[in-house]
């Protein structure tokens, strides 16, 4: 059971890395490929119908961290407090810089919607970072600091960028897409970019976790033989329906979106 | 340091549960009522239905939005700032929780967005399936908190091993009374918040003369006769609570009713069982609490009874200006009675975090006083920004009325025809045109 509550977890992880890291890599560069209020609002369509179902897959792994590994999690949790401070608020800043983007009045509230959208995308994307920093390097009771968070910090969110400039490639056209196109370059075509960042983005969660007593710390066994077979089963499911969005939403963007 | 740190993470718990669940309240009754509407527009294809659906589902997308992303704080809390919480009783709460989070959340989120952005996209089936599923799965995602906070509350079917709680009986804890009456009590008043809500927001343009006499005077009629069978149920399953309050938490009753007598008893009774220390809340919150919710039940049953028979006229909803202020002045009633009575809920069960099992002070994480003032102070500042965002957004988009762009605007025809211009004949998709 503790190997299929770790493979849930990984699961979930792995998915949020790589689709939400595809939005979030977007809003990142939301100024750099969008330089009017029509295109960035059509950058933001690429992603729109997406964006609020990707979310929900770190959510998933936090109920999936807390359910199995109650104890693990609160430690963890408690102990990077000042990080994820930074990522909650990165993660609400953007949000509602994209819910509330057309919701308000004229191009200067839209504009610092857009900033809001960028720099929560910039702020989650280095939280994770430094999240990871002190993951990867075997202490995860405390936030990492010095050069090591920073360093991390930064080639995180560049993989961010990187992994968003992909999608966008893969879903824009007119400028915003021929933007994207020469930033990825002429180094192959577009969807290879994005598989290798793909690749990359579901490898990090993966790799951090080693450095988890995850099988140690799991649920007692009661609680794990009910809710990792509810999972298990619920699981499918959900990935399907997440598929067959992505199946409606699957063209190109060529027109603003409901943001 | 320690009590510094408790009550900081208490105060931080109480401002974010509080500001999450104006978001929710909001949400869980105005989903309920965009679905209805919706079903009755696919139905009767009647255009002002579909008006009425896309008018009032933008202003439940627009709450939704603003408050799903302080649910996010919640569900980060528990481990960041409460790890004894985890530690002690994860095995019970976490399961609960992690079940919302995948069966319940995670489908209502995808649906959601299949909703919003399918819009003259999908069958119009297949879009009215998406919001009654995402009305559901939000009754799910509020049963499964409250069977976490049912077990808090008036803890069951749990063992011990090893100094910690084990799930043992799990039937038992999905049919915690006090789960199943606090949901009843939560779903009555979020239905209750949203006729509020409606009958306001209607009142407010039947006040000003709308042209749209015939959308608010229905949206009116919807929001009253919605409010007072809300109203009744809330009651009822607030009145069963209070009545299995005595043998379920008998401190909260005796401070609740403000017998010193019975409160020095109860005092002894629980020393003697849990040894030496102090288990009388604070009386002026829970007192407080439960005072502010009963008075403003009392407001709101005179105004539902007025309201059932005044609607019945329609020249009365259209023409009584007088009763459409105090509509306006009433929406914040149900949003004032459900923060107090959780503040009697949650404050009357103190010190204990999982009632006779855990104190909150033994739950709290071994933060440092300034992690845990840095977390404070941004948390509430990032809050009370999203209240008012959503707050003037929602004052914003209700009264411009229902206009053409916004929720469900075609964006397809967007070379040539202006916003709110008129529908495109060479439109190709069977799609609805809400």
């Amino acid at each position: 059971m503790e190997t299929l509550a770790i493979a849930l977890l990984a699961f979930f992880a792995a998915g949020w890395f790589v689709l939400a890291g595809a939005d979030i890599g977007t809003g990142m560069l939301l100024p750099r490929l969008g330089r009017s209020d029509r295109e960035r609002r059509l950058v933001l369509a690429s992603f729109a119908p997406f964006f609020l179902g990707n979310e929900v897959w770190l959510v998933a792994t936090a109920g999936v961290l807390v359910g199995c590994f109650p104890a693990l999690e609160g430690e963890l949790l408690s102990a990077q407090v000042p990080v994820l401070v930074a990522l909650l608020t990165g993660w609400i800043v953007r949000d509602a810089g994209l819910w509330s983007r057309g919701r308000g009045p004229g191009p200067r509230w839209r504009a610092a919607c857009d900033g809001a959208v960028t720099c929560g995308s910039w702020a989650v994307a280095l939280s994770w970072g430094w999240l990871l920093a002190a993951l990867l390097t075997g202490r995860p009771y405390a936030p990492a600091a010095g050069p090591t968070g920073l360093l991390a910090a930064l080639a995180v969110a560049a993989l961010f960028a990187a992994h968003g400039l992909g999608f966008a490639s893969l879903r824009l056209t007119g400028l915003p897409y021929e933007r994207a196109r020469r930033l990825v370059g002429h180094a192959g075509r577009p969807w290879q970019s994005f598989a290798l960042t793909a690749v990359l983005m579901g490898g990090l969660p993966l790799w951090a976790g080693t450095a988890l007593p995850l099988a140690e710390r799991a649920a007692a066994p009661g609680t794990l033989a009910l809710l990792v077979p509810a999972l298990l089963c619920v699981t499918p499911l959900l990935v399907a329906v997440q598929a067959w969005i992505w199946h409606t939403f699957r063209h190109r963007v060529t027109r603003p979106s409901y943001l | 340091m320690k009590q510094d740190v408790l009550d900081l993470a208490r105060l931080q718990f109480a401002l974010t549960a509080g500001g999450h669940f104006l978001f929710v309240a909001l949400t869980l009754g105005l989903a309920t009522v965009v679905a209805v509407l919706q079903t009755k527009a696919t139905l009767g294809r009647k255009p002002l239905d579909a008006r009425m659906v896309r008018f009032w589902g933008q202003l439940y997308v627009i709450n939704y939005a603003v408050g799903i992303v302080t649910g996010l704080v919640m569900e980060f809390q528990f481990g960041m700032a409460w790890s004894g919480l985890t530690h002690e009783a994860g095995n019970v709460l976490g399961a609960s929780l992690a079940v919302e989070t995948i069966v319940a959340f995670f489908v209502e989120s995808t649906f959601l967005g299949l909703w919003i952005f399918g819009w003259n996209r999908l069958n119009r089936w297949a879009h009215l399936a998406a919001i009654w599923i995402v009305v559901l799965t939000a009754y799910l995602s509020a049963y499964w908190i409250l069977v976490s906070n049912g077990f808090l509350n008036h803890p069951v079917g749990y063992g011990s091993e090893h100094g910690e709680l084990v799930l043992d009986d799990p039937l038992a804890v999905l049919t915690n009374p006090s789960a199943l009456l606090a949901f009843g009590h939560v779903l009555a008043g979020a239905l209750l918040t949203a006729g509020f809500f409606m009958a306001g927001v209607s009142a407010y343009h039947l006040f000003r003369r709308s042209p749209e006499w015939e959308f608010f005077g229905r949206s009116l009629r919807i929001g009253v006769f919605l409010s007072a069978p809300a109203l009744v149920a809330a009651a009822v399953f607030g009145g069963v609570q209070f009545a299995v309050l005595d043998s379920f938490q008998p401190m909260k009753s005796a401070v609740f009713s403000g017998q010193a007598a019975e409160i020095a008893r109860v005092q002894a009774e629980m020393v003697e069982r849990f040894g030496p220390g102090d288990y009388v809340p604070s009386e002026a919150w829970t007192r407080g609490g439960a005072l502010l919710m009963l008075i403003s039940f009392a407001l709101m049953m005179y105004l539902c009874f007025a309201g059932v028979i005044l609607a019945s006229f329609k020249k009365v909803v259209l023409r009584f200006r007088f009763w459409h202020l105090v509509l306006m002045a009433a929406v914040p009633l149900p949003y004032l009675a459900m923060t107090s009575g959780w503040v009697f809920r949650e404050s009357g069960r103190q010190p204990w975090v999982v009632y006779g099992l855990l104190k909150t002070e033994d739950a709290v994480s071994d933060l440092s006083p300034g992690t845990m003032r840095l977390s404070l102070a941004v948390f509430t500042t990032v809050f009370v920004l999203l209240a008012a965002l959503n707050a003037w957004l929602l004052t914003r988009h209700a009264r411009r009325g229902p206009v053409e762009s916004g929720l469900g605007h075609d964006e397809r025809p967007a070379e040539g025809a202006a916003e709110g211009g008129a529908p495109d004949p060479a439109d190709a998709l069977p799609a609805p045109r809400y």
